[in-house]
């Protein structure tokens, strides 16, 4: 089954007014291949299908999950990059500058999967503050990847996407064909069961809240209560770091968006309701 | 952008060279590290090598060493792909001069993630 | 007393389904365990390395020709009825052999030294040769309507 070159076209065209990524010729393996899950969650027979489905409507959820399966690599170490270095070269500053004698740090990574993100939040933050005690709370709704983020234990198929080296072979080490990382770093993550919809998890208030290429899974109206909901479990002085094809303009306007690099970082603003305010 | 792709196997190296091209580069391939050398000391350029670790003649590790001490190749940025997956051979070929490395058998994003970790690939680019 | 300690199916399966998922499936591993019944591969191609363990060993692959040419062209990305010439079949399933036995090597506590791949019609010949593990497994390749055809994993001490 591939995909046609009309239906081939089309999507080149929506990725790359929505994210500037250019799906080239060859890449029809990829628009299948990435959408196929989509489409069976869809009950329709074929991409073709699936994607006619969407040309006639006006831009919806969607459009955004067809962006985003086109743009997101595999769960990989780092991804994007650019949060990462955000994190350790804006965001971590900001908070030792707003409170000198800064000692301890609440992260909180929603919708973790199989870990990867906590664990790369933590090794930046171990290689950018190593006095810093650092807790991150990792959550998502399937028990199955938190197990495996639990486990600690990766694939060399997993292991190979987006670790720098030198990060690898400071934390890892060899379990059977797997890599299994420090107690170390292990130890600054703990795996809970949360549901996005419902109140915050424990472990907040936090200082800095992931929620990464998880909005756009849900419509306009619930993503605006999540991120509200998120917002009453960041500190006043806290951050949200968003995916990279996604941002809180236009879902919720209680958020200032700062540049950093060439993404963004977002704060609540001042006049927003903030945690513990009636 | 130009790169070297450094294996023994025909195989691996248009494996290589193809996913490279698709992410904009243009290849050049040799078969091994003596191979390779003689083309960077014959004047060719490149900004990336990717180079496998056992290969007749002069292997990878000794091909990185070597460009690793000549200050005018240091702007060369070398990536390992190779079964090589002992702990200790990695930490060798990072301390020799390696900037990367990847273990055979790879997925092509795992490469693309790799040069975007180095800067010679916008990140977030799909695989 | 084995050269390869700690080697054993799981090993050796984990190993295959990273090997095809990267390189010859592209994401989906489309390997599964052999099903019962007899492994009969009508013009057998064999690959193999050999690992300077104490005694040495060998990491060896078998397959039919037909599946070998399918493999090679799966490495190559060629299209299903492009010919495939003789001498990248020998290199793409010998790189094969060799990635297999890389991976087997790096399973061991002593660093040793793995052999360049060979490849052949015939099997390897050493007297001597146990065979110390043997892993058939079930490969649905690319072409559909295709039954499973068996790719033959066998560490041996040679």
């Amino acid at each position: 089954m591939t995909v046609s070159a009309d239906t081939f076209t089309y999507v080149a065209d929506l990725v790359r007014r929505r994210s500037a990524i250019q799906l080239g010729a060859g890449k029809e393996y990829l628009v299948e291949s990435r959408l196929l899950p989509l489409v069976r969650q869809a009950g329709l027979a074929g991409v073709d299908e699936y994607v006619k489905s969407l040309r006639n409507v006006p831009h919806s959820a969607d459009h955004d999950r067809v962006v985003d399966a086109l743009t997101t690599n595999e769960t990989s170490w780092f991804r994007d990059v650019a949060p990462f270095q955000a994190l350790t070269g804006h965001v971590l500053p900001a908070l030792i500058q707003n409170s000198p004698g800064l000692t301890s740090l609440r992260v909180w990574s929603a919708a973790c999967s199989t870990g990867q993100e906590p664990y790369s939040i933590a090794m930046a933050l171990l290689a950018a503050a190593p006095d810093l005690c650092v807790k991150i709370t990792a959550t998502d709704i399937s028990q199955k990847v938190l197990a495996r983020g639990r486990a600690g234990r990766y694939s060399q198929l997993e292991i190979n996407r987006g670790l720098p080296a030198q990060t690898f072979v400071r934390h890892f080490t060899r379990a059977g064909t797997e890599w299994e990382l420090s107690d170390q770093v292990r130890s600054m993550v703990t795996f809970s069961q949360h549901n996005l919809l419902h109140t915050p998890p424990a472990g907040g208030p936090f200082d800095i809240i992931f929620l990464r290429n998880v909005l756009i899974y849900f419509d306009i109206q619930t993503r605006g209560e999540v991120l509200r909901s998120v917002r009453r479990a960041l500190l006043p002085s806290g951050f949200l770091l968003l995916g990279a094809v996604e941002a809180t303009f236009g879902i919720d306007d209680s958020w200032e968006t700062v540049s950093v690099g060439r993404g963004s970082v977002y704060t609540p603003t001042k006049s927003g309701k903030t945690q513990g305010e009636p | 952008m130009r790169a070297l792709v450094i294996d023994d196997s025909r195989t691996m190296r248009h494996i290589v060279a193809d996913i490279l091209e698709e992410l904009g580069f243009s290849t050049t391939q040799a078969g091994n590290g003596r191979e390779a050398l003689d083309l960077l000391e014959a004047g060719e350029t490149y900004d990336l090598a990717c180079i496998d670790w056992n290969m007749p003649v002069m292997d990878g590790f000794e091909f990185v060493a070597a460009v690793h001490a000549r200050p005018e190749w240091r702007d060369l940025t070398l990536i390992m792909v190779t079964t090589e997956g002992e702990l200790g051979q990695i930490v060798r070929a990072l301390t020799a001069g390696a900037h990367e490395y990847v273990i055979k058998p790879f997925t092509s994003d795992a490469i693309a993630s790799k040069l975007q970790l180095l800067g010679l690939l916008p990140a977030g680019e799909p695989i | 007393m084995s050269p390869l300690p700690g080697v054993g199916v799981d090993e050796v399966t984990m190993i295959a389904s990273e090997i095809f998922t990267a390189l010859v499936d592209h994401r989906t591993a489309l390997l599964t365990p052999w099903p019962d019944g007899p492994v009969a591969v009508t013009d057998p191609v064999h690959a193999w390395v050999d690992l300077s363990t104490e005694p040495s060993s060998r990491v060896q692959l078998m397959t039919g020709a037909e599946t070998a040419a399918d493999l090679t062209r799966a490495f190559l990305r060629m299209d299903a009825t492009e010919p495939v010439q003789e001498a990248d079949l020998v290199d793409a399933f010998g790189e094969m052999a060799n990635v297999f036995g890389g991976n087997i090597k790096a399973l061991l506590a002593r660093h040793v030294e793995i052999t360049l791949p060979q490849v052949s019609r015939q099997p390897p010949s050493d007297a001597g040769a146990v065979q110390l593990l043997e892993v058939p497994l079930a490969w649905r390749g690319h072409q559909p309507g295709l039954p499973h055809r068996p790719l033959v994993i066998s560490l041996w001490r040679i």
